[in-house]
């Protein structure tokens, strides 16, 4: 079906907040696109108007902050991630899942707070940062607030965002700086492909967390463990997580054993 | 036929000549249908059904109508006119039923493409959604639905197929070979098992596009994607009842097909828009999802083989039932059916041979054509079984092939004498053997094993195809000589991306011993420019037409001397030729350029003699018979292309995850014609079959409906998917009637490849599949249900024969297996 929608492009915070407000609820937010106009296309969406908030300059960038962490501005899009010197140096676990998204056009164009936004279980970035305890910051008229990632996502495509809400950016705690890491993909083909299954662990000398995409309703990730957490434990914590499901890319069955086969060839990585 | 100049004197033939159509292809000039712009030209669109199988109670195109920019709205009630190739058992549109998920039920035509669409929207369907046929192996179950009551009533090709109107058979091919029950008397060992295969989607990187314009006196003009012009034009005089001269039928460049193009498709769609848009072109242009459910696909297969064996390996009977899932309409999957039916063995002799090869119609999009012509399908079943007989036997799967293989003398499935140039499989399989050094690991193998903790497999299969086309089937090539003396040709066989144009310029060139850069083969066909041929697919086009060529460029050369005697004064058998004239051979000197005669020889005074001058060549198979409908003998090969795949894989033992490390192919071509065009055949045909063998397939829900109908769950394979290491090697027994010798091998590529990884990951692990596609989980799977015991990489020949040890074990794999001693011994 064709359909007709508005579309806007506010070029300021305030702009953008005003339109939300205005719209209450009938509006959708537009950043690379890669998601939304596809399920446009195949008429799984019809929202009566698109806000495009690419060239609001206060969502752009990454900047990383000894004290704070890491910031990545809602339209930052993958390959930017990829490429950020601060992420290589101190998140290189981003990179990694970043490089993880679609093909290289996708990445062109995705943006790290979309693949979030979208809420879908396979979300490549979903599990690489839950593992790395990030937060995202929701802004609106009435004011920012900033909720973990863990609990962020609600459900299939449903997060916490409020209908007046945007995401302004994901904040990677600076505790993870340096953290060892590891993820894992599992694919149908050596290609690109969606995650069939996926697993990607953190480690400080405090704690290790484990992210786990396409094994339950949305990303979901360990509660924190003790940094010396035994790989029994680790297998055991990942699986007390995941609820998978048989669906056309896999057995349930199959994705819990792969969920653990990963965890275990991650695990000796972290030390 | 076997052209006598030495290969010495072959300046084209056997060498790796540039493609004739390479600039123009790679600097993007090349025009394809969607390139193509007419004045006045429409947009179509089609409405598909989302169930299987339902009533249509009602269709409600009025707000469609109305709507501004809509030109054309059609829907089933306005076309009473069905098509098909073999049985005429389709509507354009669905007709009060619909038949499978994705039919076209209505059509529009707009000026755009958004309008299009918009019309779409606005149609209203009410459906009365009913149970659909969706297992083939249910076809005798007397209650099961119909998905053609009105069976009996379809015109069919009555020579050759045999529907059964009352069930969902709508081709039942028999093949009876010897005796079959005194074989499995004889037999030491019984043993069955069942292989499936789910349908698969060509994907051609140009989807189906076609423009039809329908002018007034009914004069049809289309523009089509499509490998075979003269079909499209046979197929639409005769569901239209219009005259063939009518009709014209043009394809320009094509960016593939894979016999997915090979039959009719959108045209008679455009052209029904056409014409009630008053004669504006009508373009429909299909998108990737189209390709998956409205444009058909390859069958699937139900594969039970039942092989009676002595204990020397020696097969002495078997007994061979498919069951093809046609999906809603019989299109080319009657006749694959009735290919592989006499085919269905393998390159292997079968003594006492039996067939039953069911065509069933289903509720699912259709099949049609697909390279291989379900060689690929059943190779898998019947490769993996020849290791499952083998390895109950206790012989190696190599040796226990080399024992069965067709050689000269062999009688095929139907009855034919294999002769010394028929070609050998065993120097394919020894071939591919050397390259893979089959049978052991070698020292960087081992140690890769030690690295990477995977196991190491190898295997060797074996192929064989004949073209599967009428006894009749011809074609011809006209060579018109230009006033520089210059050569274009003019033909039918379509070049949609195998590279044949190069290889018929390569034979032209040498049989007028004139440079290549003379011949000019026009890309583009039209049937009201070129004669016929009946279609460009089954592997057949490099012999038939290269013939064709070989004729045409010779009697161009006779006419040439003609008027060279004439001119010279000379006897024809006192004549020579180079690459720019004709001359006396003991006077050199006395000569006529083919510039001076190209369009009639003129005399210094005026007087002219003979004309423009034109080489015709006409080939038809020759020998060829229709089947017996009882026995299925008879002679129905042009030629058998033989080969042979070595693959070596390395597997996860816990994950199932697999790599393969190399594929070596061998095919037994006679001549080597083009070296790029048979390495790129060699090359593209087997990752193409590893895409089946790896990921490929449909997957329905149990109402029918495709769960994965786009690239997101039906993967293709990438170029990170592509084995290591590759590696080609043509084998060159000549074919007696072949052009240069050579045989076509354009589908060979494909065949087999499925069951050459299947056994490799046996060999590596023990896990034992039986349905393609083999994906990590399916190994996964199969690894779980090995029953502790496990092969190893080693290929030593077991001292032993294990009896029917390892297959009872087999039962516990994923499909039913059986292995059982002949009446009277106890089963193990």
């Amino acid at each position: 079906m064709l359909q007709n929608f508005s579309y806007q492009a506010p070029e300021t915070l305030k702009d953008l907040y005003a339109l939300l407000k205005k719209s209450n609820g009938k509006a959708t937010i537009l950043a690379g696109g890669t998601d939304l106009l596809v399920n446009m296309h195949n008429n799984w969406i019809s929202p009566e108007s698109l806000i495009d908030i690419k060239k609001i300059p206060d969502l752009k960038g990454i900047t990383f902050n000894p004290k704070t962490g890491l910031s990545i501005g809602a339209t930052t899009v993958c390959i930017d991630l990829i490429n950020n010197k601060d992420v290589k140096k101190h998140y290189p676990l981003l990179a990694e899942a970043a490089h993880n998204i679609g093909s290289p056009q996708l990445r062109n164009r995705a943006t790290i707070a979309g693949n979030l936004c979208t809420a879908s279980p396979c979300a490549d970035m979903g599990c690489s940062l839950l593992a790395l305890g990030a937060s995202v910051e929701l802004g609106s008229a009435d004011g920012v607030r900033v909720i973990p990632l863990k609990d962020f996502f609600t459900g299939p495509k449903k997060t916490q965002i409020k209908k007046h809400e945007v995401l302004l950016r994901i904040i990677v705690p600076v505790e993870m700086a340096g953290a060892k890491f590891g993820m894992r993909k599992l694919k149908r083909i050596k290609g690109h492909d969606i995650a069939v299954a996926s697993v990607a662990m953190a480690r400080t000398a405090k704690v290790m967390r484990i992210g786990v995409g396409s094994a339950a309703p949305t990303p979901v990730v360990t509660a924190d463990l003790a940094a010396s957490t035994t790989l029994e434990k680790a297998v055991a914590a990942a699986e007390k997580v995941i609820c998978p499901i048989d669906d056309v890319r896999a057995g349930a069955e199959y994705r819990r054993f792969m969920v653990k086969e990963f965890v275990g060839q991650i695990y000796p990585e972290l030390f | 036929m076997l052209d006598n100049t030495p290969k010495k004197d072959l300046k084209y033939v056997g060498k790796d000549v540039e493609r004739i159509d390479v600039v123009e292809k790679l600097t993007g000039q090349a025009l394809y249908t969607a390139d193509l712009e007419f004045a006045g030209m429409l947009h179509g669109k089609v409405l598909r059904s989302p169930h299987a199988k339902a009533r249509i109670k009602k269709i409600d195109v009025s707000k469609a109508k109305k709507l501004v920019g809509v030109h054309a709205v059609l829907t089933g009630n306005d076309l009473d006119y069905r098509v098909g190739l073999y049985l005429v058992d389709k509507y354009i549109l669905a007709r009060d039923t619909i038949r499978h998920f994705g039919e076209a039920v209505a059509a529009v035509a707009a000026e755009t493409p958004a309008i299009a669409q918009q019309a779409l929207d606005l149609i209203e369907i009410e459906y009365e959604v009913l149970t659909p046929f969706l297992d083939p192996k249910q076809v005798f179950d007397k209650k099961a639905p119909l998905v053609h009551p009105d069976l009996g009533s379809y015109s069919y090709v009555e020579a050759v197929f045999t529907p059964v109107p009352g069930t969902n058979i709508a081709n039942h091919t028999k093949l009876r070979k010897g005796n079959v029950e005194k074989g499995f008397k004889e037999a030491d060992y019984v043993i069955e098992r069942e292989y499936t295969n789910p349908n698969v989607q060509h994907v051609p990187m140009e989807t189906h596009i076609a423009v039809g314009k329908w002018d007034t006196g009914d004069r049809i003009t289309i523009h089509t994607s499509a490998q075979s012009p003269f079909t499209v034009r046979n197929l639409f005089a005769h569901s239209f009842k219009i005259p063939h001269c009518n009709i014209r039928v043009i394809t320009p460049y094509l960016g593939g097909g894979f016999g997915g193009k090979a039959g009719i498709h959108l045209e008679p769609l455009c052209c029904c828009l056409s014409k009630l848009s008053g004669g504006r072109p009508v373009r429909i242009q299909a998108t990737r999802e189209e390709e998956f459910s409205l444009l058909p696909c390859r069958s699937g297969l139900i594969y039970n083989i039942k092989t009676g064996v002595k204990k020397n390996g020696k097969i002495v009977a078997q007994k061979m039932t498919m069951y093809w899932d046609a999906g809603a309409y019989a299109d080319y999957a009657v006749n694959v059916t009735r290919a592989s039916g006499f085919s269905a063995s393998g390159p292997y002799e079968i003594e006492n041979a039996w067939v039953d090869a069911y065509t069933v119609y289903t509720n699912k999009p259709f099949g049609t054509a697909y390279r291989g012509f379900g060689h690929v399908e059943f190779s898998w079943g019947m490769e993996r079984h020849m290791n499952y007989v083998a390895d109950t036997l206790g012989i190696d799967p190599l040796e226990f092939r080399k024992i069965n293989a067709l050689r000269p003398g062999s009688k095929t499935m139907t009855g034919e004498e294999v002769v010394t140039n028929t070609g050998s499989v065993t120097k394919c399989m020894d071939a591919v053997a050397k390259s893979i050094n089959y049978g052991k690991l070698t020292a960087a193998e081992l140690a890769r094993e030690k690295k990477t903790g995977m196991k190491i497999g190898k295997s060797v299969v074996a192929l064989q195809k004949a073209p599967a086309m009428p006894p009749f089937t011809g074609t011809v090539m006209i060579l018109k000589l230009n006033e520089d003396g210059s050569v274009t040709g003019s033909h039918s066989l379509t070049d949609y991306g195998m590279g044949t144009y190069t290889s018929l310029a390569q034979m032209i060139a040498d049989v007028l011993r004139w440079p290549i850069e003379r011949i000019r083969l026009p890309i583009e066909n039209d049937t009201d420019r070129d004669p016929y041929d009946w279609q460009t697919v089954a592997s057949k086009g490099l012999l038939l037409s290269g013939n064709a060529a070989i004729l045409a460029a010779k009697d161009l050369l006779d006419k040439c001397y003609d008027v060279a005697a004439q001119a010279l004064r000379a006897q024809k058998c006192d004549l020579d030729h180079d690459a720019e004239k004709v001359f006396v051979r003991h006077h050199p000197k006395s000569h006529v350029t083919y510039k001076q005669m190209a369009v009639g020889y003129a005399y210094p005074n005026g007087n002219a003699i003979c004309g423009p001058i034109i080489g015709i060549g006409r080939y038809i198979a020759q020998g060829l018979t229709n089947l017996d409908k009882e026995t299925g003998q008879g002679n129905p090969a042009l030629d058998w292309t033989f080969g042979a795949h070595g693959l070596i894989v390395e597997v996860c033992e816990k994950t199932g995850a697999f790599n393969i490390i190399k594929v070596a192919s061998a095919y037994d071509i006679g001549q080597v014609i083009n070296e790029g065009s048979v390495r790129g055949q060699a090359i593209g045909g087997m990752i193409q079959g590893l895409g089946t063998a790896m990921c490929e397939g449909y997957i329905y829900n149990d109402k029918g409906q495709l769960l994965n109908p786009s690239f997101t769950d039906n993967k293709i394979p990438t170029s990170l998917d592509i084995p290591e290491e590759i590696d080609c090697i043509a084998i060159e027994t000549p074919q007696i009637d072949g052009p240069f010798g050579a045989r076509g091998v354009g589908e060979h590529s494909m065949i087999a490849v499925c069951g050459a990884l299947g056994n490799a990951i046996e060999k590596a692990t023990g896990a034992v599949l039986t349905h393609m596609p083999i994906r990590q989980e399916n190994v996964w799977k199969a690894l779980q249900s090995r029953s502790g015991k496990k092969a190893t990489a080693k290929a030593t020949k077991p001292a032993k024969a294990v009896k029917a040890e390892k297959p009872a074990k087999s039962v516990k794999a994923e499909k039913p297996a059986k292995a059982t001693k002949p009446a009277g011994r106890a089963k193990k």
